[in-house]
């Protein structure tokens, strides 16, 4: 790696003044593991990185009175998979971590690292985007808040000007939810998902009545899966609801090849694991 | 460059000490500086686990770690395991049950059970294959370290009955 500057600002107002809107060399720093790799492979030279560690108003993981949670975007995937309020509220983001890389990313990656970085095989944003979650970002312009669904425009972009920050995400209560995120990792158990889906369904005695789908991998963005979220509204779940819902993901997507599969065999992937997923979600088992 | 190299202090394994690192250096090129060659940079992507150190307690992979970002904390390594020259019980754990054939993945490994059974005492199976399936071990002595994570629990159990 080539030489750089460390800023540690202790306000964000001195953090925000240390960034830049238009010099793609200075960033900010969260928890480091995946600009690491970045600036290792040599992809990313930075002249500056703002570290926020110091930033205390980035951190903490609290209960909203609405019945939602409220996290610090310098709080660590660890203390989101510890937590026993996450646990109780939205245990699907519980579930999620533990098959998110490994133990010692868990513990240094942090929350608004992960949904920041826009890099399209993470976990967190078709998660928490399915799950109506949003960011408070803040900038020389004072705070805005931007759900997470709509964070992306393209590979490795979001929304996020050089001088703004997430400061922290937002999930709404998922009382009477069905929840679940189901993943595929083709090279080792921890590696970066081939395809993950996201389901958040409501549903009653009279079938499905919402539902939110999102999958990560498979394209430059999280996407949404809006014909499958029509096609399940009203109605109940049986095998072959859950066989039409894959076979109309398959046939919206249109996944790109990587190293991690072809795009013929994400999508037969995605069509195993949208049902996969909607059926954990409905607590049922997907023949 | 004065502002590309920094002056930091620290706890290494209980001792207070200071060096000088570039900003662009990261923890297992801080740690050779004091000849600790325990953490061991192999995959270089936080994969591996062969550079595994703890700082402030928490496992974390040194080559992912800024050197400068330590200033300030506590860093343990595998050198700082043992204790007035007896073994820790995790390590004899490992000895005992032949978890290791060239022992390169050995440190990280024994780190990683430490935070393990710091977590969870008493683990099962699927608990040691999950918590250490970040840490690769090319001589395949996978077996061999999951009986050396059960012996150090039941090491453990005793020596705080003892």
């Amino acid at each position: 790696m080539s030489p750089f500057e460390i800023a540690e600002p202790a306000t964000i107002a001195d953090a925000l003044a240390l960034l830049s809107g238009d010099d793609p060399d200075i960033r900010p720093l969260a928890g480091g593991s995946a600009l690491m790799l970045m600036m290792k492979s040599g992809v990313f030279r930075p002249t500056r990185l703002v570290s926020l560690r110091r930033l205390d108003e980035f951190t903490g993981i609290a209960a909203t009175p609405e019945g939602g949670i409220r996290i610090g975007a310098m709080t660590s995937l660890a203390a989101i998979e510890h937590s026993s309020l996450v646990k109780q509220r939205a245990p699907v983001i519980v579930e999620a971590m533990r098959r998110l890389a490994n133990v010692r990313v868990r513990n240094q990656a942090c929350i608004g690292g992960a949904l920041a970085h826009g890099d399209p095989h993470l976990d967190m944003p078709p998660l928490l985007a399915a799950l109506g979650a949003e960011v408070t970002i803040v900038g020389p312009e004072g705070e805005r808040k931007v759900a997470v669904a709509d964070l992306y425009v393209g590979y490795y972009q979001t929304v996020l000007a050089g001088d703004e920050l997430i400061r922290e995400v937002s999930i709404p209560s998922l009382a009477g939810r069905h929840t679940a995120y189901q993943k595929c990792t083709t090279r080792s158990a921890d590696d970066w998902p081939a395809l993950g889906v996201a389901v958040n369904l409501r549903a009653g005695k009279s079938g499905i009545s919402e539902a939110r789908i999102v999958v990560g991998a498979v394209a430059e963005i999280p996407t949404q899966l809006r014909n499958v979220e029509m096609i399940l509204q009203g109605r109940t779940l049986d095998q072959a609801l859950l066989a039409q819902a894959g076979e109309a993901a398959a046939a919206e997507l249109s996944p790109t090849s990587d190293a991690r599969g072809s795009a013929a065999y994400k999508r037969q992937l995605v069509k195993v694991y949208v049902g996969r997923a909607i059926a954990a979600a409905m607590d049922v088992v997907a023949s | 460059m004065s502002n590309a190299r920094r002056k930091i202090s620290f706890q290494l394994n209980g001792a207070t000490v200071s060096a000088t690192v570039e900003n662009h250096h990261n923890v297992v090129e801080l740690l050779e500086q004091f000849g600790l060659r325990g953490a061991r940079e192999s995959c270089g992507q936080g994969l591996c686990g062969c550079c595994t150190i703890l700082i402030d307690d928490v496992a974390v992979s040194g080559c992912l770690q800024l050197a400068a970002m330590v200033d300030g904390k506590n860093v343990c390594t595998i050198e700082g395991m043992q204790k007035n020259g007896e073994l820790d019980p995790i390590q004899q754990a490992f000895i005992e049950s032949g978890a290791f054939q060239c022992g390169f993945c050995t440190p990280g490994f024994v780190l990683m059970t430490q935070q393990l059974l710091d977590r969870y005492p008493d683990p099962d199976d699927d608990q040691i294959r999950s918590y250490l399936s970040g840490n690769l071990c090319r001589c395949g002595a996978y077996p061999e370290i999951l009986k050396a994570v059960r012996l150090a629990a039941e090491k453990r159990k005793s020596a705080a009955t003892a």
